[in-house]
């Protein structure tokens, strides 16, 4: 498959959810890159953009998969980005889930019928879950704990799951998943950015302060579009440099950390999920008592990312903003 | 404050003597434009080529770059000087003066003070040093010869020169090890300080008196700059003195120089002033012989002889003005005292510790009975310097003392933020250790370690290099011992890396406790993260008998519960790192546990029940590392032997218990050691 190699002529990417937080991160980078001839979108809305070949397709409808079978056939290319997931806040659960698993369902069959060469899907180190038992650093091969609270982490573990049955029948092709950590910027919404901005205190649990991760917007996008050339498959975590303690990139951000006791704070936070609220998500509380740093070695070596921004950088962009 | 700045450090004292060598020279070539009838003194080359040699050669580079930075100016304060001499010369040498101004002296005594002194202390809070550095050549070079052009009688001068040069000769090698000091050791330290104290003290006079002078324009005179210049150095030496033998005795002569240095430099600066406008105001009834008088107060024993042949006219003056001079500054007699019954020793250390006020009207007595002989006015105004000095010397040590109480308070106000998880630090490593909060710590771990803990080691230096398995047993309510192993492995094998300590959930998942030490430097315990600490060759401490531990009765004391399930000998065998058995002995009486409160409703099986609640009891703590036991010739795949692991695990246990009565039997009393 060495059609995707840089040098063996012009690139045609495709990319589904380019309107999306990461979409919007990758689609700059595609058009500045002098290797990349077109990129082709499959999304329900047009971005903006000189090379953008709009095609529109909408995941969430059930012949979404022969359409996107169409668009990949009639124009061979030479990677898939598969950007269609959701960071906003899901008022509807069950359209997220939807798009997120039954969508990635129909663009794995579609790829699988189309036979690219490359596959790129992001993820999130958030999927490792939040536990007790982890190690300081969890590797690519630790077990997808997830959070059985959080239906965000849970739809983001079963597209993890099925994208390596995938690779597992089609080892010719490059399936490469980029597990995110928390994703911070001016320009990005993501529950962890909500959390850290919408309000100048953020509760924390009094006695514990776990340890997170961040990667810069900057360094999130060069992932992306370094995962265009990289001559490797299976997952890597994406991580920005250096680790922070809750209340550290709370502070960084600009916003204050509340620690609370534990179970007043587990009861209000279940209050509130039953009056349906959307203050806090439950399945924060694991994430605020447990660290959860994934070791990045991997993607700097196999996949030659490093990292420029440290965690700190990351999160006091956020303040910036 | 920097090491450097206060002139500590042998690579910058070689500097700027450097620098003075470098100059001495062109101050050479023309000796009668100093007018300075005497040969050049013959005491400072000798003086100073041992210095000079202490320094080594190491400290060349440096030398070099600064005496380079250093060499415009100074040759242009040299210059200075030079014609300021040559102007002093054109006026003949002042006659003998009579009794000084008394009264005018004694007002300005105690305006002086107030207005010149914190003006100072301001300028001083920024570094001294740098600003006068490049001063210093120039002023280095001129002053010995202008010494010897004003000071008659060279025995009187020896006594003043000579601490700094005789005492740095014979130690050139300042570097501390970890050991602990012995008495000797501490002594020579103390010395040391003394020594750097008058070096600076010297120093900084010698600016301090020229900036003085520069300000008051017109009757500049070899003769008094040297005066004032003398008498400052005295005032900050006896200060810094002083200082020193009120300060505690640390294990850190780097510490004890430090201070020294900074009383003396900042008293030398303020009292440059006072000196100035004491000399100014008799000088022009005073000469050399005044240079005699005036440090009589001061100097060593044998000088008394000398100043006892002072004018009979200032004798008589006397009755009247020591019943002022009681009233006046009762407290402050006590530095001139206390020089006068150690005149037998020579230079060093003259100040024996001094006395409360409360203590002076009696141990006055004496002083008053000699006074008499002594030039009185002369020893008043001394001893108003010095109550000066020693009211500066009394507030920098306060604010030292202060400043290291406070730097405790804040690293632990510090700890228990992190702890409560409000810290925020933003250089954590990625096992969650602050490097910044252990700095801030280091104050209350100090403290902890060596005084009130009072950890001593056996035969730490059987802990190889590279990665290792400390084995160790576990005990105390709150298990201190962790935090204390790595302790001691930094102070006594600093060659080694950074160890770590393995904790258990139940500690690592604790609130407030659990997030403290993993601040601190703990990890929680999984096979995943001893391996990745072992590939970083670190020294790992494990406690294989974990929570059983913890939660035994304290009648269950130093007894070994069963070692886990071998974990640590399947990774040792994996790794190939040996294992070091480790006995400690002290934890168990630090947290004793009393009992056990439930506490289900914070998601831990119980709260411990200890004497002072999170507070250890000072129990002695001793620790001795046995003899390692090596994996060579065991292949890695016995890790999946059960026996051979078992076998292992039953030989380091047994070391440890051996190891453990052999502590226990040794043991005097508890909390003694």
């Amino acid at each position: 498959m060495d059609v995707s190699r840089p040098g063996k002529g012009r690139l045609r990417v495709a990319v589904t959810g380019a309107s999306g937080e990461y979409g919007k991160l990758l689609l700059p980078l595609l058009e500045r890159d002098s290797d990349v001839e077109s990129i082709l979108v499959l999304d329900v809305a047009r971005p903006e953009g000189d090379k953008v070949d709009f095609h529109r397709v909408d995941l969430t409808r059930h012949d979404a998969e022969a359409e996107l079978t169409d668009a990949l056939t009639d124009q061979p290319v030479d990677a898939l980005y598969h950007l269609a997931f959701l960071f906003g806040p899901i008022r509807n659960g069950s359209l997220a889930h939807e798009l997120e698993v039954i969508g990635t369902m129909n663009v794995l069959t579609a790829a699988g019928r189309a036979r690219l060469p490359r596959l790129v899907v992001p993820s999130l180190t958030a999927v490792y879950g939040a536990r007790g038992n982890n190690p300081a650093l969890l590797r690519e091969d630790s077990p997808l704990q997830g959070c059985p609270n959080s239906r965000f982490v849970t739809d983001k573990v079963e597209v993890e799951g099925q994208v390596r049955a995938f690779r597992e029948r089609h080892p010719d092709m490059r399936v490469l998943v980029l597990r995110f950590a928390p994703v911070l910027g001016p320009t990005i919404e993501n529950p962890v950015t909500r959390l850290l901005t919408r309000t100048a205190v953020v509760p924390t649990l009094l006695g514990y302060d776990p340890l997170w991760q961040g990667i810069h917007e900057e360094d999130a996008g060069r992932a992306l579009h370094q995962a265009l050339r990289a001559d490797a498959s299976g997952e890597f975590n994406i991580v920005g440099r250096g680790v922070l303690p809750l209340s550290g990139l709370i502070r960084q951000a600009g916003a204050r950390p509340l620690p609370l006791p534990g179970p007043l704070f587990r009861g209000a936070l279940h209050t509130l999920d039953v009056v349906g609220a959307d203050m806090l998500p439950v399945a924060l509380l694991d994430y605020i008592h447990y660290s959860w740093v994934a070791d990045g070695r991997r993607a700097e070596t196999a996949l030659g990312f490093t990292p420029f921004h440290h965690v700190r950088d990351a999160a006091a962009a956020l303040r910036r903003s | 404050m920097a090491k450097g700045v206060l002139g500590n450090d042998p690579f910058q004292r070689g500097a700027a003597q450097r620098d003075g060598e470098r100059a001495r020279p062109e101050d050479k070539a023309e000796p009668s434009a100093k007018g300075s009838p005497s040969k050049p003194r013959a005491k400072s080359p000798g003086a100073d080529a041992p210095r000079a040699h202490a320094q080594g050669k190491t400290s060349r580079v440096a030398r070099a770059g600064r005496s380079k930075s250093a060499s415009g100016p100074s040759r242009a304060a040299t210059k200075d000087a030079r014609t300021r001499a040559a102007k002093g010369t054109a006026s003949p040498p002042p006659p003998k003066p009579p009794a000084p101004p008394r009264h005018a002296t004694a007002t300005r005594r105690e305006k002086e003070p107030s207005e010149g002194a914190p003006p100072r202390r301001s300028a001083t809070s920024q570094p001294p040093r740098p600003a006068a550095s490049p001063r210093k050549a120039g002023v280095s070079s001129h002053a010995p010869t202008d010494g010897h052009g004003v000071e008659p009688a060279p025995g009187g001068m020896e006594h003043l020169r000579e601490p700094a040069a005789s005492t740095v000769a014979p130690t050139p090698v300042t570097t501390n090890e970890g050991t602990p000091r012995t008495e000797r050791q501490r002594e020579v330290d103390h010395a040391l300080a003394e020594a750097v104290a008058a070096e600076v003290a010297e120093t900084t006079a010698r600016l301090a008196v020229d900036e003085a002078l520069e300000r008051r324009p017109g009757k500049e005179d070899a003769v008094e700059r040297l005066l004032a210049t003398e008498l400052t150095t005295e005032l900050a030496e006896a200060a810094a003195e002083e200082a020193l033998d009120h300060s505690p005795t640390t294990e850190r002569p780097e510490a004890e120089r430090e201070l020294a240095a900074a009383v003396a430099a900042r008293v030398a600066e303020s009292a440059a002033e006072l000196a100035v406008s004491e000399v100014m105001d008799h000088a022009p009834r005073g000469g050399p012989p005044t240079a005699s008088d005036e440090r009589a107060p001061f100097s060593r024993g044998a000088r008394r002889g000398e100043a006892d042949v002072g004018d009979d006219a200032v004798e008589a003056e006397t009755p009247d003005l020591e019943a002022t001079y009681l009233e006046a500054e009762v407290e402050v007699a006590d530095p001139t005292r206390d020089e006068l019954p150690s005149h037998a020793r020579r230079s060093l250390t003259l100040v024996p510790p001094t006395s409360d006020s409360d203590e002076d009207p009696t141990l006055h007595a004496p002083h008053a009975s000699r006074a008499p002989e002594a030039a009185r006015p002369l020893a008043e105004r001394a001893t108003g310097m010095l109550a000066l000095a020693r009211d500066i010397a009394g507030q920098a040590l306060a604010s030292e003392g202060i400043g290291r109480a406070l730097g405790a308070m804040n690293g632990l106000v510090d700890a228990v933020r992190a702890g409560l998880g409000t810290g925020g630090g933003a250089h954590l490593d990625e096992y969650g250790k602050d490097p910044s909060l252990v700095r801030r710590l280091e104050p209350v771990l100090e403290f902890l370690y060596g005084q009130y803990w009072r950890v001593t080691t056996q035969c730490i230096e059987q802990v190889p290099r590279g990665a290792a398995i400390l084995v160790a047993n576990h005990s105390g309510a709150l298990p201190y011992d962790g935090l204390v192993m790595s302790l001691a492995l930094t102070r006594e094998r600093p060659d080694l890396r950074e160890a770590r300590w393995l904790v258990e959930d139940q500690v690592f998942h604790a609130p407030v406790l659990g997030t403290l030490f993993n601040r601190l430097g703990a990890v929680r315990a999984c096979p995943e993260n001893a391996l990745r600490l072992l590939d970083e060759h670190r020294p790992v401490v494990v406690f294989p008998e974990g929570y059983q531990a913890l939660s035994k009765p304290f009648a269950e004391r130093y007894r070994l519960k069963r070692f886990g399930r071998g974990g640590f000998v399947k990774l040792a065998l994996r790794t190939g790192a040996p294992i070091v058995p480790v006995a400690i002995v002290g934890s168990e009486e630090t947290s004793p546990m009393l009992g056990r409160l439930p506490a289900s409703f914070l998601g831990l099986p119980f709260v411990p029940l200890t004497p002072l609640g999170p507070v250890p009891l000072p129990a002695k703590w001793s620790i001795r590392f046995g003899e390692p036991i090596s994996m060579e010739g065991v292949p890695a795949e016995a890790a999946d032997d059960l026996g051979e692991v078992q076998r292992l695990t039953e030989r380091t246990r047994e070391a440890i218990q051996g190891m453990l009565h052999a502590l226990l039997k040794e043991r005097r009393s508890v909390f003694a050691g």
